[in-house]
């Protein structure tokens, strides 16, 4: 298959559709970055409060690192991305959206089934035409491994502690379950990037999350919700209220003087 | 007062494979794989760092201050430390010729 060795090679629909598929991986990581870095100073333990912090930051660079390549392609640059834009103009998946309610059963799972996400796609693309985009995903896989260890090991734990904790676990699957479906949403923008070789078909990647998600919940005395439906809607600008609230807070610094020199 | 959180588990960090581990320091963690993985952002995210160790605090058994006087060298003992000897003159001659180990 053709290979594209730098972005300028890309032409017409292929190169829209990869525009569209790095505000997609840029929006989920600057929103669940956001999302991470509101545990700072809150989570139930000092230890997790800095890893969470950590991985926040992880998260908001793989987004920058994103929006450098859209910049590339002609889009804004990267500050004017995740602070200039409208919630409706973001491609973010509705998951990275919930608020974190100081919900610590909520956001382990969702950090779980998020990054699970993550690393089924970063693996995928690290085989991609798209040499730079193969390149950047090599180069993220190793935090994103790590996020995922680190979501994994803590929803083993709580899932054999007590029976209270189990019980809250699954309901935060159940709630959470079908917006984590929503990171699989088909666009427009599928059929040209698997034809050029760029990024898989998202039910492909969807099929092989569901594979490397179930045993996992199983092994944690969960019940993986098959029937769930997924919550779309992201991909194409609907966001539910909780996204236009992040970003007025996110943003509010920015908006102050959006020309202001830092 | 006693230390109501979960269990210590002291840190050892290498900077990059060969070198020693180095004590950096302490965390809290449910049991030894976790203290892994809370050790990383921890300790690991301002450092080189190829591989950790963590040690339940219990496993170190250490000597006491009060007998630190057992580690005072009561006589010159400076023949145990390299610059406790005058190097002979062929011997450095041979230093400069840049002999390998």
């Amino acid at each position: 298959m053709k290979r594209f060795e730098a972005l300028d090679d890309l032409k017409g629909a292929t190169r829209d559709a990869v525009v569209d598929l790095l505000y997609r991986l840029g929006d989920d990581d600057l929103i669940m970055g956001h999302r991470d870095s509101e545990w700072t100073g809150l989570a139930p333990i000092l230890e997790g409060d800095i890893a969470f912090s950590s991985m926040a930051q992880d998260k908001m660079g793989h987004s920058q690192a994103y929006y450098q390549m859209l910049h590339a392609l002609g889009e804004p640059d990267p500050d004017k991305l995740a602070f200039g834009r409208k919630a409706r103009q973001f491609r973010c998946a509705a998951l990275a959206c919930l608020p974190n309610d100081r919900d610590w059963a909520l956001c382990i799972i969702r950090q779980f089934l998020y990054d699970s996400a993550g690393m089924v796609r970063l693996t995928a693309l690290c085989d991609s035409t798209l040499t730079p985009l193969g390149q950047l995903a090599r180069k993220l896989r190793g935090e994103k491994k790590y996020h995922l260890l680190h979501g994994r090991s803590w929803i083993l734990r709580i899932g054999h502690s007590t029976r209270e904790a189990g019980e809250k676990l699954q309901a935060a699957l159940d709630r959470s379950y079908p917006f984590a479906l929503g990171l699989f949403e088909p666009t427009e923008a599928d059929e040209p990037l698997v034809q050029a070789g760029i990024a898989p078909r998202e039910d492909e990647l969807r099929k092989q999350w569901e594979s490397a998600v179930a045993p996992v919940l199983i092994d944690a005395g969960l019940r993986v919700p098959e029937t769930a439906v997924a919550v779309t809607g992201g991909r194409s600008g609907r966001h539910p209220e909780a996204l236009a609230e992040l970003l007025k807070n996110m943003q509010m610094v920015y908006s102050l003087d959006p020309t202001a020199k830092w | 007062m006693p230390d109501t959180q979960w269990p210590i588990f002291e840190v050892f960090h290498q900077q990059a494979r060969g070198e020693p581990h180095v004590h950096v320091g302490s965390i809290h963690a449910p049991d030894a794989e976790m203290a892994l993985i809370l050790a990383k952002e921890q300790f690991a995210r301002r450092q080189a760092c190829v591989n950790l160790w963590v040690v339940p605090v219990e496993a170190i058994v250490a000597t006491g201050y009060e007998d630190s006087d057992i580690f005072d060298r009561a006589t010159d003992k400076s023949y145990r430390e390299s610059w406790g000897y005058t190097t002979p003159k062929t011997v450095r001659a041979g230093d400069q010729k840049g002999s390998k180990p």
